[in-house]
């Protein structure tokens, strides 16, 4: 590590240049990124419709949000999205990508199957499901009917039993496939040797598992992990097209929240203070994941 | 060496057949939404309502594709998505590429923040840009112009395409570096003509990530443009969800927006999967 580093510094004689490198995406990312967050902390701390009121109002956003109730509901509830949605995506990435590690022919098939979903525009695949569970014409219902499961229609989109799972099974539909793929490179980049000698000491599957597949996936499975998990937290289009964060609240999203009390409401200091306590949830989220995976 | 790969080809073969059953049985729930989309696309307006769906339709028919062109402004939609997130794509791959390299190859005070800061921006919510974003590119009167919303795009995924592209140079050893400013190369020739042909496969994953991830946009869009001839075909797809749905025009639209993804990724997608991963696992 040392040594490395040292040669570095030896390759390097001119320390500005790097700068000159990062100079084009650290302008765009200031530009495009950093002002217009602290763009959005400011108005934060404002009472504005953008337009014609600008009255400071301090904390006072923050205050409203974090004495109201129902903003804590809509946490709790996209929390539970999101640990379903990623839990979902973990266990199915898990059993494809450890399915596809093999040699069979046709795995080049399989795999771009089952990686379809990741193409299709989240928008798209929201329609999509929108028709199959539509109540009257829908293919899901027919189905169901047809087998016998029920004996009317059911409005899996429109019912406060079924909106929220509905919604969660279409999330896990299209986010799988970035996480299957992540296992699958992690699985391919452990030593095959590490099994075999394994195999030789009498070592059960699950023991094999435990102690040699999840330790070696372990940085591959922390950043997937952060990422997909605050990703999802935030999530917004499907929910958006699918039932527009009903019926009631039932699917309402901390960004659809926003996005209501932003675009509908025209509260933009609200929005934006909520924006920030979203920030910093899934700040503590991927710390509390780092702290938990850390390596020892 | 003979014997072992037999012995361990053995245990293998064991498994396969489940795990054959397994992605079948995936690949199945993965085809049928899609299968039902193309389907409902060759349908005919009655046949939208039928009392029994069909798979394959009683009398297929291109009247919904031949709508998209005729009907809708999806068109011109179709063009606009494309320019929005190929020109964000190219110059999100240009930044990353500066950055990447110059973050591998050099010491410099902030580095470790900028680092950071690449990975935190994925906390933030997006909504929460969007809010600034609608006031200043309003007032910078950008709001509907192609400029405005190229530069949305480029904010969508700049960051983490950065952050990938970090580990392919990574991968890079030094050395090569080193050689060819001996051999005469200035700092800038050595990136240019060293290094970045080396990393092509990694391009190539950034490129289709923000590909995807422009492609996938919706909620930027769908504020920030106002006028339907500037927005993007996924916004106008969804502007048909509404009380009465045209459902075969709409999975007809949805199957030619979707058409330019799957070819683009079919092509790459060798490079994409690797490089996707190898951004991650040594990131």
């Amino acid at each position: 590590m040392r040594k490395s580093r040292n040669r570095k510094q030896a390759n390097i004689s001119f320390n500005k240049t790097g700068y000159y490198f990062i100079f084009p995406a650290l302008i765009t990312m200031f530009v495009l990124i950093i002002y217009p967050l602290l763009y959005g902390v400011y108005i934060s701390f404002f009472d504005t419709n953008l337009v014609n009121k600008w009255d400071f109002v301090g904390i006072l956003n923050f205050k409203s949000i974090l004495t109201d109730l129902n903003f804590y509901k809509i946490i709790l509830l996209t929390l539970k999205f999101s640990i379903l949605v990623v839990g979902g995506h973990f266990l199915i990435g898990f059993i494809l990508a450890h399915a596809l590690n093999r040699n069979i022919r046709g795995m080049a098939i399989f795999r771009s199957i089952l990686l379809l979903p990741w193409l299709f525009p989240e928008a798209v695949i929201a329609l999509i499901f929108k028709w199959i569970f539509n109540p009257l014409y829908g293919l899901l219902n027919h189905v169901l009917m047809t087998v016998g499961l029920t004996s009317e229609p059911i409005s899996w989109l429109g019912s406060k039993e079924y909106a929220f799972m509905m919604l969660v099974f279409v999330c896990i539909w299209k986010g799988y496939p970035m996480v299957m793929t992540m296992i699958l490179a992690g699985l391919q980049n452990i030593d095959k040797t590490l099994y075999e000698a394994a195999r030789v000491d009498g070592v059960s599957k699950w023991q094999e598992f435990l102690y040699i597949t999840l330790p070696s996936l372990k940085s591959v499975l922390t950043v997937t992990l952060v990422l997909d998990t605050v990703w999802w937290f935030k999530h917004y289009t499907m929910a958006w097209v699918l039932t527009n964060g009903g019926p009631g609240q039932e699917t309402s999203l901390i960004s659809i929240d926003i996005y209501k009390t932003a675009f509908e409401f025209f509260d933009f200091g609200k929005a934006a203070a909520m924006s920030v306590v979203v920030f910093v949830v899934c700040l503590a989220i991927s710390k509390l994941y780092r702290r938990l995976l850390r390596d020892e | 060496m003979n014997k072992k790969k037999v012995k361990s080809g053995k245990l293998e073969r064991k498994g396969n057949t489940g795990a054959v059953i397994i992605m079948l049985f995936f690949c199945v729930i993965v085809l049928l939404p899609i299968l039902w989309m193309i389907s409902t696309s060759i349908k005919i307006d009655s046949e939208m309502v039928a009392a029994v769906p069909r798979w394959i339709p009683e009398t297929p028919s291109l009247v919904a594709y031949q709508r998209f062109f005729k009907d809708y402004p999806f068109l011109m939609q179709l063009k606009n998505t494309v320019i929005y997130t190929l020109c964000s794509t190219i110059l999100i791959v240009i930044c990353a590429c500066f950055a990447g390299y110059g973050v591998t190859r050099f010491e410099f005070r902030g580095k470790n923040a900028f680092m950071s800061f690449l990975l935190v921006t994925q906390m933030f919510p997006s909504v929460m840009l969007l809010v600034p974003f609608y006031n200043v590119i309003k007032s910078l009167g950008l709001l509907n112009t192609y400029i405005g919303m190229i530069l949305v795009y480029i904010s969508i995924s700049v960051a983490f395409a950065t952050w990938m592209m970090m580990g392919f140079f990574k991968s890079i050893p030094l050395e090569l570096d080193e050689a060819a400013i001996i051999d005469g190369c200035s700092r800038f020739q050595t990136f240019l003509k060293v290094i970045m042909p080396l990393t092509l496969p990694g391009i190539a994953s950034v490129a289709i990530f923000s590909f995807i991830t422009g492609w996938n946009e919706y909620m930027f869009t769908s504020i920030l443009t106002t006028q339907a001839n500037m927005q993007t075909i996924t916004i106008g797809i969804t502007s048909l969800n509404g009380e009465r749905v045209m459902w075969n025009d709409m999975m007809a639209a949805s199957v030619i927006s979707s058409i330019p993804l799957v070819i683009v990724f079919m092509f790459l997608q060798k490079y994409f999967v690797s490089g996707m991963t190898s951004g991650a696992v040594k990131g």
